[in-house]
């Protein structure tokens, strides 16, 4: 009988994202996947039961891995302006350390192939009592939740998106997302923020 | 997680030539009906058509024998 082998599965999955976010999913056949992983086709077989258990798979590790490293360091209950430059910074040195992890979840935000309701609760709950702490202390304004989280967030990722890029506007020199560049983003962000 | 099963449980991984779902409902009853095959399914997303069985035993004859009967190709895929 073969035995489960962690590093094994962990190269796996690791191969698996790699072929997803540069021949996308249809580009991933388990063939493919073997002969990158360097295992055998049926050795994928003992660890995930199909291609689409696969995916799945993928999508809750991720997430997992995603919603631990927001998560360190992060007080709940801490002023909106301290918290949410923890959650930028963490949001941040988790893009750059795994960039081929944000591009398949990208990839998979408006996906049939996952079942999102298995997402995870701990960090729903976090962000969700932070938001509502921070409104309660009069620090930010109400706001539907996407245009919270278009203002809160989407800036750090587009910028976040041209330093790993190393591209930016037309006739421009490549963009480093540095200290400075990210207090300055972050203290107008909050500035909208603010009642 | 998975990684805390204990169970004494085989994993054997067959290519076949089950295309179709409707070819997966033909078997399902004969793979459903047998002790020891706790659970199985094929996939129908990639070339092979893997048979993937959970089973109490080893032994893979008896499956290829099950699903050859049936009409279908079925050898073990092995390492």
């Amino acid at each position: 009988m073969r035995t489960r082998d962690i590093n094994k599965e962990a190269l796996i999955r690791e191969k698996a994202i790699e072929i997803i976010v540069n021949d996308g999913f249809d580009g991933l056949s388990m063939h493919k996947l073997a002969k990158s992983a360097g295992v055998s086709v049926a050795t994928i077989y003992i660890y995930f039961k199909d291609r689409e258990d696969l995916i799945q798979q993928l999508y809750s590790e991720e997430t997992k891995k995603m919603s631990d490293a927001t998560l360190r360091n992060f007080d709940p209950e801490s002023h909106f302006d301290e918290g949410l430059k923890v959650q930028w910074m963490n949001r941040m040195t988790y893009c750059l350390e795994n960039p081929y992890s944000i591009t398949f979840m990208e990839q998979l935000k408006h996906s049939p192939l996952v079942d999102r309701s298995t997402i995870d609760m701990r960090f729903l709950h976090a962000m969700s009592r932070f938001v509502h702490k921070a409104i309660e202390r009069n620090e930010i304004v109400p706001l539907p939740v996407e245009i919270y989280w278009s203002i809160a967030f989407a800036p750090l990722y587009q910028l976040v998106k041209f330093h790993i890029s190393k591209s930016s506007m037309p006739g421009r020199p490549p963009f480093i997302f540095d200290e400075p560049k990210i207090n300055q983003t972050l203290e107008l962000v909050l500035k909208a923020l603010k009642p | 997680m998975k990684d805390n099963y204990t169970t004494a449980e085989f994993v054997l991984i067959f290519r076949t030539n089950i295309n179709r779902k409707k070819h997966v409902r033909s078997v399902s009853h004969l793979l459903d009906s047998r002790k020891e095959i706790i659970r199985w399914n094929v996939d129908l997303s990639d070339i092979d058509n893997v048979l993937r069985i959970e089973a109490t035993h080893p032994d893979c004859t008896p499956v290829i024998q099950l699903v050859t009967q049936a009409g279908y190709a079925c050898e073990e895929l092995t390492d």
